[in-house]
């Protein structure tokens, strides 16, 4: 009892000290959390661990409940945070794909113009990698060896609208190669089909790539990033690799639902960058190799705008139907 | 009473996955059967939706030649499987309204007492047992998210 | 003898009793999670991840690897006694396991699907162990052509799983392809027979579609008739509600063969359980003395599919561990959970966590046990739930159909195609279709085409990458053969008649 009046009213003073306005808004009951995968998916799995450091530091006086709204590539946790208009107890993680699936999906009902953007959070980079053994050292290797013998080379990744394609067919459009695009639905048989030698590249997550890199299975040959990862400061970006194509970030943050007041915004905005400044937090981008890509509500709203615009010309551009 | 040839189960369900065939066919159609990267979304449809029409109406025909297996249909047997799977349905419609505990209450109620005629108090100590016996396993044991309704259970 | 000392080394952490004690944990919330449909290990494991990181790592793998294995045991129980297939590998073990219910053998079936699943666990242990390098070497080499050629082969299957008409059987598993192929095409992002529904784009679930289909669809037919006495006969006497010895010896085979075709399958990331007990189950049946006895209650046609689905564990551990692969959602969730504790499952593991990989494996030795010994006391107890009057035990069935439902979508639209599913199901019954095949479409028709499409990508557009390759041609041979054996054995009774006019 005492000792959580004691953090409320710390939590309190802190963000009294910081801006006085904040003061005004904070939850009073269990904060629903939506994620648009099962359990055990990528979003779920940092819901969780969001959870979990929100609770271990005391960031916020309730807890912070997990609520899997899987199905519909994601449209059905969109449909269901869009409908919460109002409710103040309710945060989602967003990701890319809920900005780029309404794009071309005509069973979309909402798109992200319909939510509150709160925070973005993180960037996830992204590696060109071959196999150990392929002839291909650097980028423009693959790209020469796949202009020599056009639709031979294979790549193999997600479905069409993900990065990897988006990244490839930036690529083919900059330079007149062609190069196969082989789509497997889990990152390991993504995986065991370029360590099986059965495709030749493949744009892989730098955790996923890490083991594999070390044991020496696996060469990176290109970053998809702004600037180089810590981890790999020998590597080139795309850019520098010489194809100036624009970089397709993969982005991970939170939304909430339309129609709450800004004091409340400002509250989750605040929560989440204190988030952000934890120890936990660092080690764990640090961990999963993703950068720190904090945005606050305002610049993130933007961002939406900019992105789906980019995204938009991209998807025509490789054939996608865009319906909105 | 023998059935006229048309309406034996073959003959009926032919024809349903029949049509269901051709309608795979025809949806199928709108997608692309090949693309420049290989085969599209409508390459494998198209397949299935072929054999599917093709099949049936093997079906059909081989049925509607054989002569009359003389094995009439309980159609009250028919009846009264229908009216348990109605209620089943109108209850999953209902459990937005309702919430599962008082569906499943309800609908064991309806099994009990309408279609074995067991009495009254059998079926509504039955309906009980039930539905507090899937709370303490389901809702309470296990903590698993039932479908509420606005009574708030 | 290096791994003689690396296992004891194992065992040696395995055996410290915090340890010991997680082990237990594991493999009694396994089977709680197992038992009852819907839940499954992969959602388990992600709710309980947080709650162990504050655990040594090597005693949360043991824990969650509990978990993993422990609910395929628990996944057969409600087959067998309901006719609910607890997860998708369980809807093979329904086919006779209920059936052995019915003839008043559930004891007996759920005891032979607990030994059989200790056996085959226990293999796919042993296989992990001896065998996890070169294995995983080995299936880098199956690329789509060979899981093409596999899932041709499960489909053929079909003809081992149809009744009196060949026909019906196979435009019942045309039903399953065309329900697999519901939702946004991965290839190209077009959405396809999902009439507008948002709901529908991620497809029909599996478990919607075995419950409603099996489960619901014999409760409905069972309606039929108003039946008075107690659902089935549940005999006496522990000795009736154990496997008899005959019973066991009938399962020597089927010990075996779902024990290493399971462990084999359970290596490739790309194929799974169920596929792995439709095929051990269809391989028993095709070299089985009785085949037509086959749906009737044979105890091998438990023993066999409850084998795979518990070797493959095993199996699946080995991409998974030595590797960084996983091949479901349950070993990309234990992947997930790895990351967050630090540890890197890869190539390098053995050699960097020789205390975690070895006293993971000797942990499953212990927890195979334990499961044994936690189950067969269960099985008693379960079999009282058919000694409840009939009027209770079908609301019951349709009360755990929907809680199983409900659990893993937390939607009501599944509910109400839950609802679409019974009535298929009921029809099916009604007009002698059968529902295996049907289910079999289902889970393979999706991997299927996409391995096709894999396949005619990589050779842009050329058929012959299918018969090109070893592996492959022999698998699709094999299918072939395999659908030709009606026509085989139809010639065979003829030539007999034949012969029988003729003398």
């Amino acid at each position: 009892m005492n000792i959580r009046s004691n953090i409320i009213i710390a939590a309190c003073a802190a963000a009294l000290a910081a801006a006085p306005a904040w003061a005004q808004f904070k939850p009073t009951k269990p904060v629903e959390f939506i994620v648009h995968t099962g359990p055990g998916g990528g979003a779920d799995v940092l819901a969780r661990f969001m959870a979990q450091v929100i609770e271990k530091e005391n960031l916020a006086p309730v807890r912070f409940q997990v609520n899997n709204k899987s199905g519909g590539g994601g449209l059905t946790a969109m449909a269901y945070v869009a409908e919460k208009k109002g409710d103040t107890h309710a945060i989602a993680v967003f990701t890319g794909n809920w900005l780029t699936n309404p794009l071309t999906r005509t069973e979309a009902k909402f798109t992200v113009k319909d939510m509150t953007p709160v925070a973005r959070l993180v960037l996830e980079p992204a590696l060109v990698a071959v196999k150990a053994d392929a002839p291909f050292k650097t980028l423009k290797d693959f790209i020469e060896a796949s202009k020599k013998a056009p639709g031979t080379m294979k790549q193999s990744g997600g479905s069409t609208t993900s990065r990897d394609n988006v990244v490839r067919q930036l690529l083919m459009k900059d330079t007149g190669a062609n190069w196969a695009y082989i789509s497997f639905p889990g990152g390991g048989e993504r995986i065991a089909a370029l360590l099986g030698g059965h495709v030749n590249m493949m744009v892989i997550e730098p955790q996923e790539a890490g083991e594999h890199i070390k044991a020496g299975n696996m060469r990176v040959i290109a970053q998809v990033s702004d600037k180089r990862l810590a981890g790999y400061p020998n590597v080139p970006t795309i850019k520098e690799a010489g194809y100036d194509i624009p970089n397709v970030e993969q982005v991970r943050g939170i939304v909430m639902p339309s129609g709450v007041a800004p004091d409340v915004v400002a509250y989750y905005e605040d929560l989440f960058l204190r988030l952000s400044k934890t120890a936990t937090w660092q080690k764990y981008l640090e961990e999963q190799q993703f950068q720190d890509g904090y945005m606050k509500s305002a610049e993130l709203a933007k961002f939406f705008d900019v992105y789906t615009d980019k995204m938009r010309g991209i998807l025509k551009e490789a054939g996608a139907k865009v319906v909105r | 009473m023998a059935q006229s040839k048309w309406m034996r189960g073959d003959v009926v369900s032919g024809a349903v996955l029949a049509a269901l065939g051709a309608y795979i066919i025809s949806e199928a159609r709108g997608w692309e059967y090949s693309t420049q990267e290989g085969p599209g979304p409508g390459f494998f449809p198209m397949w299935y939706g072929v054999a599917m029409l093709v099949l049936a109406l093997v079906l059909m025909v081989k049925s509607a030649m054989q002569p009359d297996s003389g094995k009439p249909v309980a159609w009250s047997g028919v009846a009264r499987a229908l009216s348990v799977w109605a209620v089943f349905a109108i209850g999953m419609g209902l459990l937005k309204v309702l919430g599962f505990l008082l569906v499943f209450a309800l609908m064991t109620l309806f099994v009990v007492a309408v279609m074995y005629e067991r009495p009254l108090k059998v079926a509504f100590a039955a309906a009980i047992g039930n539905a507090v016996g899937f709370y303490l396993l389901f809702g309470l044991a296990l903590r698993l998210e039932l479908p509420v309704g606005p009574l708030g259970f | 003898m290096e791994v003689l000392t690396s296992l004891g080394h194992g065992f040696a952490v395995a055996f410290q009793p915090l340890n010991l004690f997680w082990c237990f944990a594991g493999v009694f919330l396994g089977t709680v999670v197992g038992v009852m449909p819907g839940l499954g290990p992969a959602a388990t494991i992600a709710m309980l991840l947080p709650l162990t990181f504050n655990m040594p790592p090597t005693s949360a793998v043991i824990m969650l690897a509990g978990i993993y294995y422990g609910a395929k045991y628990g996944g057969s129980t409600t087959a067998i006694l309901l006719n609910v297939p607890g997860e998708s590998a369980s809807v093979v073990t329904c086919l006779d396991g209920y059936q052995m219910a019915r003839n008043g053998r559930a004891g007996a079936a759920l005891g032979i699907a607990a030994i059989s699943s200790f056996i085959a666990g226990t293999v796919g242990v042993i296989g992990l162990m001896l065998l996890a390098p070169p294995l995983a070497k080995f299936a880098l080499s199956f690329s789509s052509p060979e899981y093409f050629a596999l899932m041709a082969m499960g489909l053929a299957m079909v003809v081992l799983l149809a009744g009196d008409s060949m026909i019906k059987a196979l435009l019942a598993m045309l039903v399953g392809l065309w329900i697999a192929s519901m939702g946004i095409d991965l290839f190209s992002d077009a959405s396809r027979f999902t009439f507008g529904q948002t709901e529908m784009l991620d497809g029909v679930d599996f478990v919607i579609v075995a419950i409603g289909v099996f489960a619901l669809g014999e409760v409905l037919g069972n309606m039929e008739k108003r039946g008075e006495g107690t659902m089935l006969p549940v005999p006496k006497g522990l000795r009736n509600l154990l496997p008899t010895m005959a019973e066991l010896k009938a399962c020597r085979f089927a010990f075996l063969n779902g024990s290493i075709i399971g462990f084999v399958i359970g290596v490739l990331p790309g194929a799974g359980s169920t596929i792995a007990s439709f095929i051990s189950y269809g391989v028993e049946k095709a070299v089985s003395k009785h085949p037509e006895k086959f749906g009737t209650g044979v105890p091998e046609g438990v023993a066999a599919p409850e084998g795979a689905n518990n070797s493959e564990t095993g199996g699946a551990l080995v991409p998974l561990l030595t590797l960084g692969i996983p091949g479901s959602g349950t070993t990309a969730i234990l992947l997930a959970a790895f990351i967050l504790w630090g540890l890197r499952p890869g190539p390098l593991m053995i050699q960097d966590n020789p205390e975690l990989f070895w006293g993971l494996v000797a942990s499953m030795y212990v927890g195979n046990i334990m499961l044994l010994v936690l189950n067969l006391p269960l099985i008693p107890l379960f079999a009282q739930i058919l000694k409840l009057r009939e009027y209770i035990l079908y609301p019951i069935i349709f009360g755990i159909s929907v809680v199983g439902v409900f659990a893993v979508s937390a939607s009501l639209f599944d509910c109400w195609m839950l609802a679409a599913f019974a009535l298929l199901g009921y029809a099916m019954r009604r007009l002698d279709y059968p529902t295996a095949p049907l289910i079999l479409g289902l889970v393979l028709g999706d991997s299927m085409e996409r391995a096709l499409r894999q396949s005619l990508m990589m050779s842009q557009g050329d058929l012959g990458i299918l018969v090109s390759r070893p592996i492959s041609a022999t698998m699709l041979f094999l299918a072939v053969a395999l659908l030709c054996l009606p026509l085989f054995r139809r010639a065979n009774t003829w030539r007999l008649k034949a012969l029988e006019e003729n003398g």
